[in-house]
């Protein structure tokens, strides 16, 4: 007996959305991670990027993250000649975290994960009521 | 929704419907003793071990997840499954016994 397809859709779900909070945590905690030598690259902010996947067998469209990807945004310059971190004009490249923007993209995938989550509710639930009309 | 249960619902058609076209009677069928294809034992023995293999599926789930290596994700989908296929089981099984128990009660 194959799991429901549509159970299997949202858990695909499930596992893309908990990559992409991975990804953003990880931009939330290097939020001010610069370059260690002089006039390095500080951190780049990291983008999860999703695909479809066609499952043959179920004909279900699953998702999965194709790729983790680097923010293409300049890196912002802040003057602070004190960092071992600072060019030779006394600038600093700090990462192109947007903090306001991860927060909002931390609420998108929490409410795309709860939406996967209802999904699998409301998709068991149906199993069950069907299985119910036996009883 | 192509569930496991609809399959199950089928089969258990398949398994009323089957005796009867090919043997002329339900009670010729059954005292088979499960070796019979469409037999009330055979039904009920496919459902069984369907079952107990996604229970197991279900148990190698939580073990990886217990030993670090799993995915809370696939534990609980698992588990999901493993508790359907128990459920239709369970609900056909009980479905069919009444079923047999009505007939034993048959006023002759």
């Amino acid at each position: 007996m194959g799991m429901d397809p549509t159970i299997a859709v949202s858990a695909s779900g499930l596992r893309a959305q908990s990559l992409r909070m991975k990804v953003i945590a990880e931009n939330l905690a290097n939020a001010d991670s610069v370059a260690t030598t002089a006039g390095g690259d500080p951190y780049r902010r990291k983008i999860a990027t999703f695909r479809t996947i066609m499952d043959g067998k179920s004909g279900g469209g699953g998702v999965s993250v194709s790729g983790i990807t680097g923010d293409r945004t300049e890196f912002p310059r802040v003057y602070q000649p004190g960092n071992p971190a600072a060019d030779a004009a006394g600038y600093v490249r700090t990462p192109n975290v947007n903090m306001l923007l991860e927060a909002a993209d931390m609420k998108a995938a929490q409410r795309s994960y709860e939406a996967n989550l209802n999904a699998i509710e409301s998709a068991r639930n149906l199993t069950m009521r069907t299985l119910d009309l036996l009883k | 929704m192509s569930i496991g249960s609809l399959d199950a619902l089928s089969a258990y058609g398949r398994s009323i419907g089957l005796p009867a076209a090919k043997t002329g009677g339900i009670g010729s069928a059954a005292p088979a003793g499960g070796a019979a294809e469409g037999s009330f034992g055979a039904v009920i023995g496919n459902m069984v071990t369907e079952t107990a293999q996604s229970l197991r599926a279900a148990e190698h789930a939580s073990a990886q997840q217990v030993a670090g290596k799993g995915n809370l994700i696939d534990v609980v989908t698992a588990i999901g499954a493993a508790e359907t296929a128990l459920d239709t089981m369970v609900a056909v099984r009980d479905r069919v016994v009444s079923a047999y128990g009505e007939i034993m009660r048959m006023q002759i």
